[in-house]
């Protein structure tokens, strides 16, 4: 018994796990989700309701509008204990396998892949980071959801909108990595 | 409250799982489109199998409901979902 924990254990430590376990352990997160508070996953969702938060508070006429008043309410919502969840999640993820990177050197960008495409300016990296995220998330907004609360959480309930915006989501990532990679792809 | 507890703690494996898996790097995410690392179709694939399965076995056992299924507006969720794969090929998140 004590060995079965034994590996169990180094398994956990390990930095990459196999995607299809950590896929099983992400499918069971979805199905205790809907059985214990009949919610869905999700990540974009929660950053819509804290901008209307934001928003309500400094500028009520622009945030008074169909969006944030009735699809996205504004408001500490189960999305937005779970994106807090997620944060301290991944956190933990990285400390069992040591990368956690808390202040360390190459702390700010450390992927090889990204310095060999884009050079090894850190700004670069967070402005990319920060106008992807922007489009990201209206993109979500549109759709009605992200890669968790739309491809993953509707396809498991097999709503047809899932795999639509999964065929959206791959047609246009294949081309914008063809464009950035050019020869490189 | 406890709904919110819930979801802090299912929010800690979801994460976990996603970090587990590789998919806060980077090269994981792009490499996927570039099709030299399939690991985020491997990743989806199996969270929607496992938990397709779970799903509707409990609902066919009665001890669960399903929640609002996202709705579908085609035009929406392709446009939605074109824009969103620029923004993940862009930045890799």
């Amino acid at each position: 018994m004590k060995k079965i924990w034994k590996s169990i254990w180094k398994y956990i430590r390990k930095e990459t796990w196999s995607p299809y376990v950590a896929g099983a352990l992400l499918g069971v997160v979805g199905i205790l989700a809907v059985w214990l508070s009949n919610n869905l996953l999700g990540a974009s969702g929660a950053f819509e309701n804290l901008a209307g938060l934001l928003g309500k508070a400094i500028a009520p006429a622009t945030f008074d509008n169909m969006y944030f008043n009735f699809i996205m309410p504004p408001g500490f919502t189960y999305g937005v204990a779970m994106l807090i969840g997620l944060f301290f999640g991944g956190m933990l993820g990285a400390a069992t396998s040591s990368t956690l990177k808390w202040g360390k050197k190459d702390a700010a960008n450390d992927d090889k892949q990204w310095k060999r495409i884009f050079g090894p300016q850190v700004w670069k990296r967070w402005v990319l980071a920060f106008v992807g995220a922007i489009i990201l998330e209206y993109a979500a907004g549109i759709a009605g959801g992200c890669t968790s609360g739309l491809a993953i959480s509707g396809g498991m309930l097999l709503a047809p909108a899932a795999f639509l915006f999964i065929a959206g989501m791959f047609m246009s990532g294949i081309i914008t990595a063809l464009i950035i990679y050019r020869r490189r792809y | 409250m406890t709904t919110l507890v819930i979801a802090l703690v299912l929010g800690i494996f979801f994460g976990f799982a996603l970090n587990k898996a590789g998919l806060t790097k980077y090269h994981k995410i792009v490499n996927v489109f570039r099709f030299t690392d399939m690991a985020v179709l491997q990743f989806m694939m199996t969270a929607l199998v496992v938990s397709m399965i779970g799903l509707y076995g409990l609902r066919a056992l009665g001890v669960i409901e399903f929640p609002n299924i996202p709705a579908t507006y085609v035009v929406g969720n392709i446009l939605g979902g074109l824009v969103f794969g620029v923004g993940m090929a862009l930045t890799g998140y």
